[in-house]
């Protein structure tokens, strides 16, 4: 579907880009090394024969038991060119800090809050690195596989609208 | 497009002044992010003091579950911020918890108003995974089925939006059409909303006798309601006046946030799945993809009405095409045995069993598999270790580049725009905060 | 080694080789054989059959009947793979054929998958439809191969052979000869591992069936594990029976407390009961088998347990908290610590973590010098893993006294000591007795502080009562006869109020005004283990992994212990804190 975008990334970014495959269902996927998920992103949107403009899908899989731990997978879409392409971004657990791609497509915002909300992975450069869907308070991050799945915490107080809005002081309040 | 409306908008010296409606050189505010209201010859020049109000979870404008932190200056908003995750429910941790074949119904709960365009998205994602292709009847049953539902959505949506707008007697048309549908649904599904339809390998049962002559029948009545609202509300100076140019995103930032489905095709990018990458049987349908042009409120409200048309469309060009056939395949490994062999022979039970309580040994591998749900596009990025549960269900959901949108679409506006924004990018809890 | 020309010429001095069959080739690896299944070179050594030598390389040949610790009967027939040394290409059973140099074995061919769905097709034949009522379900070999290599409905229509539904063949065994697929592996097990030669089939053809001799029961102390190696559900143990479905339950790796042998177990459970105990592999202390007395030695566990802390005796006690009880115990004792008259009861059944907070407490908190040795009476013995002792840690006790210059003395000794009236208080760390005689005089004492697991005699004469967890609701380890250290992992959390003896020993040392305090097991071990660590050398405490660390539904296929899909009622931490948040912190996440 897209064998010229893996062959222009293994071109552009030699040693950067590794291990490209063609996924079940005829996907193309490579992967990424860490530092370099930005530039690969921003050549994928700014070159015109790829055209990424649209970044459908972000998101995170905790392989745990294996190093590194976890993954970011970028799902891709060229809406011009129609088609699409999967990066994926080894992360260690010991350096869970990814350059952001918000500067790239401003979509990602919410999808890599997910991430660290989800699994505790922290972009690099994010305008707005807060929990995405659970709320300040909870302690954990619950897609983790060592995450109970029954696990209970308990209820906290409602916030001030103040908090929410500037975010909590250095105390906790304003 | 037949509804689009060239000289509609324009100046109008008829609109009600102030309002977005009055068209596009009237928009005083167009960039300003900090706008104070509009400032006419008479008006006294005060400034308000900037308020910071709480709109939600638990406001009707909010559909109930999200809140928004507003810095408002008069009633403009200045700045806003979402607050979401008051309906979430970890579907995924959940999911990745449960057999693939218990996911079903986790799935008819995301975008609980097309619950079947969920299932098929999902069914799509693990038979991708497992290459197995499902019979031809099977496949024209979950485009049907799907399509009602995507009409049944966009129903809601169209109704909802008058309704917020202060119309309700669109609001009854709309929801008598779509329970109609719903009728229909159950009649093939159990269920009106929560359909758990979908198979892998298949779907779960078959249209009942005479049903596809009720459903055309219903689609009749559908298309009278249709064309009602229609005359209610797009010619309607109130609808109108609250619609154009208010909640406008540009194509480029459409694409840049992440955009899919009419949200999309209201800015004029001409991008749907169904097309773009067709799966099930779209590629043999005859059907249009409606365009808009200014991506305002106005043109997505446009797209539901058209891909209401087009929908009936395929769901008719469906019935000609369909044949009677298998609508499971007939493979134990994926399926499970008719009732029969399960009560009658150990194979049977067997099999049964395996596949309930220990699910479909999906083979392992990742893979992202993307449908067009009502929304956009609904994405599932599955992994499997082979075992019988998903290792990891990442779920897309069509209405969460909308919604992480909103701050960016309303800068700048009235605070009563939000509503009609809220209304047309469809914001569906179930699915955006899984 | 097809062509002879490239052969270097042979000496002409030698004489014409005789005809015959050509010489095996020259091993390739000397001492031993190397093979090709599928494609992929296995060396193993000489004598290996096809199962194992495929096995190495991680491919699987399915089986019923062989079992790596009994002999080769071959009459399952499901193993037969293509070999290429095959008399006339005929398909060969893997059990039986050893790898010889240079073959080649095919088990995906065709030819073998065709083979095996006619065996099941065949082995299902007469089969009950039977899955819904079938304790083997879940853990059945014939569903597992039947998903993986048939997933075909029968192409044969005929009545299937009926035969009993229920003969009860001993007394911890119940035959389904139906469900049976004579696979004999019972009867191998009877005749080679147990020495007790109590079953044959009898019968001919699909008439055949598994039975004893008539009028002889299958009394064998070692029936139980036919149970466990029945590849499907025709043998089921009388105890477990319609009791529970396995894949509710999930597994701890646990060590049977029937006797000092210490056998490896499974111990299956749901919520917070135990359901069964199943041998674990240890080739060094039980290979894969456990007696039927230890079988059913599980319980205790569950009947008749002290939950919460009771003061006073018959009509006067009353329950109360722990903290308090603590301090009733705590004021009691310390009085008659200082007069000389206390005296501490240790038990061989808690494990060697409860002994070593237990004496920390008596010799720092208490001042005691000796100790009198509780535990169960005596029991009976054979010379194959039945012990007499049936105290799994007697050995530890006599270890952590040593370590702590602790003298231990006999029971009968305290009985006389509590007659004379030498005695007036006792600490009680176990509440087993070998001689439920002492009862009596328990109940004379004034002061009587008593940590016991269950209701009975000697709990009944308490004036503290505190509730103990057993095993089952414990880390630690038990050292066996021999001196093996073997640790154990929590299953559930403590019922009721319970709490581990060394728990309940170190609340009662810092009632007493002692400054430490253990949070867990672990920790028990990383301070006062090194005391008799000298006496078990090698003994990784961590050799299991932390039980903590396993929390929630893993969904991985081998999430569980026993490699086993994961039970759905996994170990809920609300027993512990109630607050995941505490639990994540204390793991340092």
């Amino acid at each position: 579907m897209s064998k010229a975008v893996i062959e222009a990334l293994a071109a552009r970014f030699p040693g950067d880009v590794y291990e490209p495959y063609e996924g079940v269902g005829g996907d193309d996927a490579i992967f990424v090394r860490k530092s370099e998920i930005a530039r690969v992103c921003k050549f994928l949107k700014t070159e015109p024969a790829m055209a990424f403009h649209m970044a459908p899908y972000i998101t995170a899989v905790d392989y745990l038991g294996l190093e590194p731990r976890f993954e970011i997978v970028y799902n891709l879409l060229s809406t011009t060119q129609n088609h699409r392409v999967r990066l994926r971004v080894k992360v260690s657990e010991s350096d869970l800090e990814v350059p952001t791609v918000t500067g790239v497509w401003r979509g990602a915002d919410w999808f890599e809050r997910y991430c660290l909300d989800m699994y505790g992975i922290r972009f690099k450069g994010h305008p707005d690195p807060r929990r995405l869907l659970m709320y300040d308070e909870f302690v954990g991050h619950p897609l983790r596989k060592d995450y109970p799945l029954r696990g209970r915490q308990p209820l906290v107080p409602e916030r001030d609208i103040q908090d929410i809005y500037r975010g909590p002081g250095p105390d906790g309040r304003d | 497009m037949a509804t689009e409306s060239h000289g509609m908008g324009g100046l109008d010296p008829q609109a009600t002044p102030g309002s977005r409606g009055a068209g596009e050189h009237d928009r005083p505010f167009e960039g300003q992010h900090h706008a104070r209201g509009y400032e006419g010859p008479l008006d006294a020049p005060l400034r308000g003091k900037q308020m910071v109000v709480n709109l939600g979870p638990s406001h009707p404008a909010m559909h109930g579950v999200t809140r928004a932190v507003v810095a408002l200056e008069g009633e403009t908003i200045v700045e806003m911020k979402l607050d979401i995750g008051f309906l979430h429910r970890g579907f995924e941790k959940s999911c990745e918890n449960l057999t693939w074949g218990q996911a079903f119904p986790y799935t008819d709960r995301l975008n609980y108003v097309s619950a079947i365009l969920n299932n098929v998205g999902y069914a799509l994602a693990v038979e991708k995974l497992c290459k197995i292709d499902v019979p031809l009847r099977s496949k024209y049953l979950r485009v049907v089925t799907g399509e009602l539902h995507r009409i049944c959505d966009h129903l809601t949506l169209v109704a909802a939006m008058g309704l917020e707008l202060g119309a309700m007697t669109v609001f009854l048309y709309g929801v008598e059409a779509r329970d109609l549908l719903y009728d229909r649904l159950t009649e093939i599904c159990g269920a009106r909303l929560t359909s758990n339809y979908v198979r892998v390998g298949g779907v779960s049962r078959d249209a009942p006798e005479g049903w596809t002559e009720k459903t055309l029948q219903t689609l009749a009545r559908v298309a009278e309601l249709r064309e009602t609202i229609d005359k209610l509300l797009t010619r309607n100076r109130i609808f109108m006046d609250r619609t154009k140019g208010t909640g406008v995103i540009s194509r480029e930032d459409a694409l840049d946030f992440g955009f899919t489905g009419p949200c999309l095709r209201a800015t004029g990018e001409p991008y749907d799945v169904r097309k773009a990458a067709p799966y099930l049987v779209y590629d043999r349908i005859d059907f249009d993809i409606p365009v808009g042009s200014k991506g305002d409120n106005y043109d997505r409200f446009l797209m539901r009405m058209e891909e209401l048309r087009q929908s009936e469309r395929i769901v008719k060009q469906c019935f000609q095409q369909m044949e009677p056939g298998d609508i499971v395949i007939e493979d134990f490994r994926f399926v499970l045995p008719p009732k029969p062999l399960v009560y009658g022979t150990i194979e049977g039970v067997m099999a049964h069993f395996k596949l309930i309580m220990e699910g479909i040994k999906v083979p392992p591998g990742e893979a992202y598999s993307y449908t067009e749900a009502a929304n956009g596009e609904l994405g599932f990025y599955v992994v499997s270790d082979g075992g019988g549960r998903p290792y990891k269900l990442g779920l897309r959901a069509p209405g969460w580049p909308m919604l992480a949108a909103i701050p960016h679409m309303t800068k700048g506006a009235l605070l009563s725009d939000l509503v009609p924004t809220y209304d047309s990018i469809n914001m569906i809890g179930g699915e955006v905060e899984q | 080694m097809a062509d002879d020309t490239t052969k270097p010429p042979a000496p002409a001095a030698a004489p014409p080789k005789p005809p015959g069959p050509p010489a095996p080739p020259p091993p390739k690896h000397p001492g031993f054989v190397t093979c090709t299944v599928d494609g992929r070179e296995v060396v193993v050594k000489p004598g290996t059959n096809v199962i194992e030598a495929a096995k190495s390389v991680g491919i699987e040949v399915p089986y019923y009947c062989w079992h790596k610790r009994l002999s080769v009967a071959a009459n399952c027939r499901m193993c037969l793979v293509e070999m290429s040394n095959a008399p006339g290409g005929k398909l060969m059973p893997g059990c039986q054929m050893p790898v010889a140099e240079g073959i080649t074995v095919k088990t995906e061919s065709q030819r073998v998958k065709d083979q095996q769905r006619a065996t099941l097709e065949f082995l299902l034949l007469s089969h009950p439809v039977d899955c819904a009522i079938c304790d083997q379900a879940g853990e059945c070999k014939l569903q597992d191969y039947y998903m993986k290599y048939d997933q075909k409905p029968s192409r044969l229509d005929i009545p299937k052979v009926e035969k009993d539904k229920r003969v009860r063949l001993g007394p911890l065994v119940t035959l389904d000869q139906e469900r049976c697929i004579l696979c004999t592996r019972c009867v191998r097990f009877m005749r080679e591992v147990a020495k007790q030669p109590q079953l044959g089939v009898a019968e001919r053809g699909n008439q055949s069936f598994i039975t004893t001799f008539p009028g002889q029961p299958l009394d064998s102390k070692y029936a139980g594990n036919t149970v466990d190696i029945c590849p499907v559900g025709a043998l089921t143990s009388s105890d477990f029976r319609f009791r529970g479905r396995v894949w509710f339950m999930s597994a701890a790796r646990s060590v049977c407390t029937g006797c000092s042998r210490g056998c490896n177990t499974f111990l299956d459970y749901l919520k917070q009961a135990t359901y069964r105990y199943r041998p674990r592999e240890n080739d060094a202390v039980n290979q894969e088998w456990m007696c039927d007395d230890g079988r059913l030695s599980y319980k205790y566990l569950n009947t008749d347990r002290v939950l919460a802390p009771r003061e006073g005796r018959g009509a006067a006690a009353r329950d109360l908290p722990l903290g308090a009880a603590m301090d009733a115990a705590a004021a009691t004792l310390r009085p008659h610590a200082i007069a000389g008259t206390l005296a501490a009861l240790f038990s061989p059944v808690a494990s060697l973590e409860d002994l070593l907070v237990a004496a920390l407490v008596a010799t720092e908190g208490l001042g005691l010098a000796e100790i009198y040795m509780g535990g169960r009476p005596d029991g009976w013995h054979d010379d194959f893993l039945k012990r007499a002792d049936e105290n799994p840690n007697r050995k530890g006790l006599e270890l952590v006294a040593q370590a702590f210059g602790l003298l231990v003395r006999p029971l009968s000794e305290l009985t006389r000591a509590i007659e004379t009236g030498r005695v007036k208080a006792l600490w009680a760390v176990g509440a087993e007795v070998p001689d439920l005689a002492a009862a009596p005089a328990f109940a004379r004492l004034d002061t009587f502080v008593c940590q016991a697991f269950n209701q009975g005699p000697v709990a009944h004469a308490a004036t503290v009562l505190l509730p103990a967890a057993p095993h089952s609701e414990a880390e630690g380890s038990f050292v066996n006869f021999e001196g093996r250290p073997q640790r154990f992992e929590l299953a559930y959390w403590p019922r009721g109020g319970s709490h581990p003896h060394w728990k309940l020993a170190a609340e009662l040392g810092k009632a007493l005004g002692l400054a430490w305090r253990f949070q867990t097991a672990r920790e028990v071990w990383t301070e006062l283990g090194p005391r008799v660590a000298e006496a078990l050398p090698g003994f990784d405490w961590d050799g299991l992994p932390s039980a903590g660390r396993r929390r929630g539904l893993v969904p991985l296929a081998t999430g569980t212990v026993d490699g086993r899909l994961p039970g759905y009622r996994e170990r809920v931490p609300s027993g512990a804190s109630g607050d995941t948040r505490m639990d994540l912190l204390k793991l340092g996440r």
